[in-house]
């Protein structure tokens, strides 16, 4: 019932319809001839939607490979591109005669790349026949292959001789997933006797990554210390690459181009490998010592050696993390550079810069004799001569000589600590040289302003008498006081310098000192007694070469150990022992310095060690050679030369 | 058999020679033309080889051949008779997937005959085109637009299309309401029903959202747009339009597709192949191709708009839609303008079940435009036999 209501009501709806369209008719084959009209129509305009439809396809098409295709090629590349980088190789460093310190080594590995190994630990048994694969590396390389992406290269083990390397590489084809590799370690010739003065290379910490892109070298090493890192970015290099085809997975489908990198440059320093050696070789017996010892003429530092000393090589290469602990928490602290970068109370060394500062100042005559009587009272406090008897009237020469701590009590009265720290600038105490070495310390030439500024309070007259002997505030570094007596040796200002300098580079020879040659000449003459003549404090470690005379000025600084508040015991009880000396006396060339930490007085332990250094030094005279010049050696470094203007 | 038609002239009893000269066989042509590009590409997705892939491809054609004039060959009749059994059966089997069908990437759409497989949805196509053909074949004119007239056919269609979405299969979903509703609105279905059932759907479908729990409206929401899922199809996606993109205008040379030689492209051999056609091809290749496409759909309305009487037209130019739906909807996911659905490229893509569904349809196609003349008489037929 209600169907057959609903049936006309909807008819009215569609006559109404009808009418919309134009057709009334109502037999069957006008109704058949209309529907055949309607789907030809609609066939037509679906028709004409298909057409509009691949149209918007044509178009997208059209955007993607017309429009922005430039765009989808450079993804495309960069999908199908890998760039490998190619580690440069580092720049060689030689000692002044051309032997190698530091030099890039070829290091031959083997690599395996899990995927492709049928299984990976018969892979590994296969390799061991021909090259041993440790327990250790075993696990290590199973390990990392459960865990990481199976396309990423493990290294197997690396540093294999020709021989393996060769008979891995008849193997590799039968072992599929296996590779032979061949990248470099840096390897260091004599590493203990330069260990302080060249470096070493490590992996960039976090705050060294610069924006250079060899940083993205997996395992890339850079200078961490000495001249590694002062002169990194010449030894560094620039990376190559090669470019190969990838497939989605990663894979290398072929070799595409290649641009070759480009090795860092040479460097030439002006240490000699063997007197290095020689030298810590001569220092082994002390606990902690170094020793400095400089070309006078040019400042070019000969040898510098710090002992206790280290080996870089296991530091550079295949780390281990229990050497390093060991390096960093030894009682003797190995990593430290004691000859650049160890304070000392100067001690009786200083006395040649008190005497050269009382001359200048005219304050002391040459001639005129101050009574020792073995103590020195000033302001209620009374100050002591090492000699308890006192040595009585004594004159310049004989007190540098038998270093009388009463007479340079007496000339630092006189002259007062501002014009001694003049003096002493003079001499090079207290700054920094730029010689291209990281990690030098500044030392502390005291004055009246130094002390108002660093420690907030008035320079005390008392203070003054011990800094006259090389005690109180005073402090240098061996370095330090091997420039005073380069200095004082040739009355130039020379600055110490590691590298030596290019074939065509034009030298600037040092300037004169502001101090008076006759002076000068006084206080070598001092120097000399001290070694040559009857009562001089280092006698005995006069040179035995005939004709050839050593000068110099022994020092026995007291000290205790770093903030210790208890009184020391033993070994730290003992005073450092230093030694400052040039030969020979007539025409200087070389000026070495050197200190024995609790080694005793100065001609203890210090002077006979300069004694035989001294004596190598005569008898190489690496001076008078030519130094060697390297084939990629760069051009002067800028920090080099400003040093060498500065001054 | 002669007495099923009352007017012998308009049903002339046609020889099988005269059937072969009825066919159109420009379109045959066109039809292995564009077959020859599917061996072609296959052959250059295989990195230069006939194996895998070409020398199937190049069987089914021939099997995909021998179909088309089987199907030509058997008389009309005889397929307006078996268009229900055959909707029912085809029906039958989408409904058997769920419960004993194989699962294969996520979704269940295969059934397994021995080492044998195929997809019934697949099937469903033609069968869906063939029933709803039928039913306008017996449907009085005068009745079209009735409601009561138009829900069998939208039974018809809604069935399989939930159950396709059940697989779930939003593209071959898509395919059965697409060409079903087409297919409607070409049997002279009334504009207002295709508006009320738009407006219908955007009222009915947040009420419906509102019901649906958090981890269906997920499931839906990931249907509809895979990027929702970014190192699945999103990545997919980007490749290939890299790919296409980088082709330019000229493309990289047959066999240089870096893109999908280095295997950055997914499905590379079956629903992603026009995008390594347009890298290798280019732009001129692309639409080259995609003119071949166009040119088989207006050759299958042109051979619609001849058809006499109702089910062969309806027939051809269902198929056509299917046709166009196939290539609409690969080419616009593979250039990044609809979701990933899994659409292959008609005759191109790699696959036996699509490629011989595919020639069953444009021999359905060929059928209709021979027998262009026949007026069929629709006393002879029942509502269901």
């Amino acid at each position: 019932m209600k169907s057959r209501n609903f049936g006309p009501r909807l008819r009215r709806g569609v006559s109404w319809r009808t009418l919309l369209i134009g057709s009334a008719s109502t037999t069957p084959r006008d109704q058949d001839k209309k529907l055949h009209n309607r789907f030809s129509r609609r066939a037509l305009l679906i028709g004409a939607g298909q057409v509009g439809l691949f149209g918007l396809l044509t178009w997208r098409l059209r955007e993607l490979q017309i429009q922005d295709s430039s765009e989808y090629r450079l993804l495309s590349d960069e999908n199908r591109l890998s760039f490998q980088l190619v580690a440069p190789m580092r720049g060689t460093i030689y000692d002044r005669f051309g032997a190698e310190i530091a030099k890039d080594q070829e290091n031959l590995r083997v690599i395996v790349v899990p995927v492709f190994c049928k299984n990976l630990a018969t892979t590994l048994d296969a390799i061991s026949t021909v090259a041993p694969v440790s327990s250790a590396d075993r696990d290590r390389v199973l390990r990392a292959a459960r865990r990481q992406n199976h396309y990423f290269p493990i290294l197997v083990s690396e540093g294999l001789s020709w021989r393996e390397f060769g008979l891995l590489n008849v193997l590799a084809p039968q072992l599929p997933g296996v590779q032979t590799d061949r990248a470099s370690y840096r390897h260091y010739t004599e590493p203990r006797s330069v260990a302080h003065v060249v470096g070493y290379v490590g992996m960039a910490g976090k705050g060294e990554i610069d924006q250079d892109k060899v940083m993205r070298i997996p395992g890339f090493r850079i200078g961490k210390t000495g001249i590694e890192k002062g002169l990194d970015p010449e030894l560094r290099g620039k990376p190559g690459s090669i470019q190969y085809e990838v497939d989605a997975h990663g894979r290398i489908v072929r070799k595409l181009g290649s641009t070759p990198s480009e090795p860092g440059r040479d460097v030439v320093l002006t240490l000699g490998r063997d007197m290095q050696a020689f030298a810590l070789d001569r220092l082994a017996g002390y606990r902690r010592a170094s020793l400095v010892a400089l070309d006078v003429a040019t400042g070019g530092v000969l040898i510098m050696v710090s002992n206790p000393s280290f080996d870089t090589n296991e530091l550079a290469f295949k780390a281990d993390p229990k050497i390093w602990t060991d390096l960093v928490k030894g009682s003797d602290e190995p990593l430290n550079n004691r000859a650049a970068a160890g304070l000392y109370p100067p001690g009786s060394t200083f006395k040649v810069v008190t005497a050269l500062a009382g001359l200048t100042a005219g304050v002391i005559k040459p001639e005129e004799h101050i009574v020792c009587k073995g103590t020195y009272p000033f302001g209620g406090h009374i100050f002591h001569c090492w000699k308890p008897s006192g040595h009585g009237p004594i004159a310049l020469h004989d007190a540098i000589k038998k270093s009388c701590d009463c007479y340079f009590y007496e000339t630092v009265h006189r002259l007062g600590i501002d014009k001694l720290a003049v003096t002493g600038r003079a001499l090079g105490l207290g700054q920094i040289y730029d010689c291209g070495l990281a990690g030098l310390k500044q030392g502390i030439m005291p004055d009246t302003a130094w002390k108002r500024a660093t420690l907030d309070q008035p320079w005390y007259p008392g203070e003054t008498i011990s800094c006259g002997i090389g005690q109180g505030y005073v402090s240098a570094t061996p370095l330090q006081l091997a420039v005073v007596v380069a200095r004082i040796a040739s009355g130039k200002s020379i600055v110490p310098s590691f590298l030596c300098s290019h074939a065509n580079e034009t030298q600037v020879p040092p300037a004169a000192l502001s101090l008076d040659p006759g002076y000068l000449q006084m206080v070598r003459d001092g120097m000399s007694g001290v070694v040559n003549e009857e009562g001089g404090t280092a006698t005995r470690s006069a040179l035995k070469i005939p004709g050839v005379l050593m000068a110099g000025k022994t020092g026995t600084a007291q000290s205790f150990g770093k903030g210790a508040t208890r009184q020391p015991t033993g070994w730290e009880a003992q005073p450092h022992s230093l030694f400052i000396a040039f030969a020979p006396v007539g025409a200087p060339r070389y000026a070495i310095c050197c200190v024995v930490e609790h080694g005793g007085y100065g001609a203890q332990a210090a002077a006979p060690v300069v004694h035989d250094v001294m004596t190598e030094l005569l008898q190489r005279d690496p001076a008078s050679k030519p130094v060697f010049v390297a084939d990629r050696q760069p051009g002067p470094a800028p920090a080099m030369a400003d040093a060498g203007n500065a001054q | 058999m002669s007495m099923l038609f009352a007017e012998p002239s308009e049903r002339p009893q046609l020889q099988l020679n005269k059937k072969l000269l009825l066919l159109n066989w420009p379109f045959v042509v066109l039809i292995v033309a564009i077959a020859i590009v599917g061996v072609a590409s296959l052959y250059s997705v295989a990195g230069g080889s006939l194996e895998p892939w070409a020398t199937r491809h190049i069987l089914r054609l021939w099997i995909g051949l021998a179909l088309i004039f089987a199907i030509v060959l058997v008389d009309l009749e005889i397929w307006m008779r078996v268009a229900y059994p055959f909707y029912f059966i085809v029906l039958f089997l989408l409904l058997l997937v769920p419960l004993i069908g194989v699962e294969s990437g996520g979704a269940q759409r295969w059934l397994g005959f021995g080492e044998y497989s195929f997809q019934p949805s697949e099937i469903m196509k033609i069968a869906l085109v063939l029933a709803i053909a039928r039913y306008y074949q017996w449907l009085p004119p005068e009745k079209v637009w009735r409601p009561d007239a138009v829900l069998p056919p939208v039974l018809m269609i809604g069935v399989p299309t939930i159950l396709a979405l059940g697989q779930p299969d939003l593209g071959t979903a898509a395919l059965f309401a697409i060409v079903g509703c087409g297919l409607l609105f070409l049997a002279g279905v009334s504009w207002f029903y295709f508006i009320g059932g738009v407006m219908g759907v955007i009222v009915v479908l947040p009420h419906v959202w509102e019901k649906l729990h958090d981890y269906q409206k997920e499931r839906v929401l990931t249907l509809i747009d895979p990027d929702r899922d970014p190192l699945g199809s999103g990545y997919h996606i980007l490749q290939s339009k890299i790919a296409i993109g980088s082709g330019g205008l000229t493309g990289k040379g047959f066999m240089h597709g870096t893109q999908a030689q280095l295997n950055f492209l997914p499905e590379k051999h079956t629903d992603f192949i026009f995008t390594m056609f347009a890298e290798e091809m280019g732009f001129i290749g692309a639409a080259s191709l995609l003119a071949l496409y166009l040119l088989v759909l207006l050759f299958i309305t042109y051979m619609a708009l001849r058809c006499r009487s109702t089910f062969p037209r309806l027939v051809a130019a269902g198929m056509g839609l299917c046709v166009f739906t196939y290539v609409f909807i690969n080419v616009a996911m593979v250039t990044g303008l609809v979701p990933v659905v899994g659409v292959p490229l008609p005759l191109v893509s790699y696959g036996g079940t699509s490629m011989l569904t595919m020639m069953a349809g444009l021999g359905f196609v060929l059928n209709a435009y021979v027998n262009r003349a026949t007026r069929i008489r629709r006393e002879e037929y029942g509502p269901l036999w």
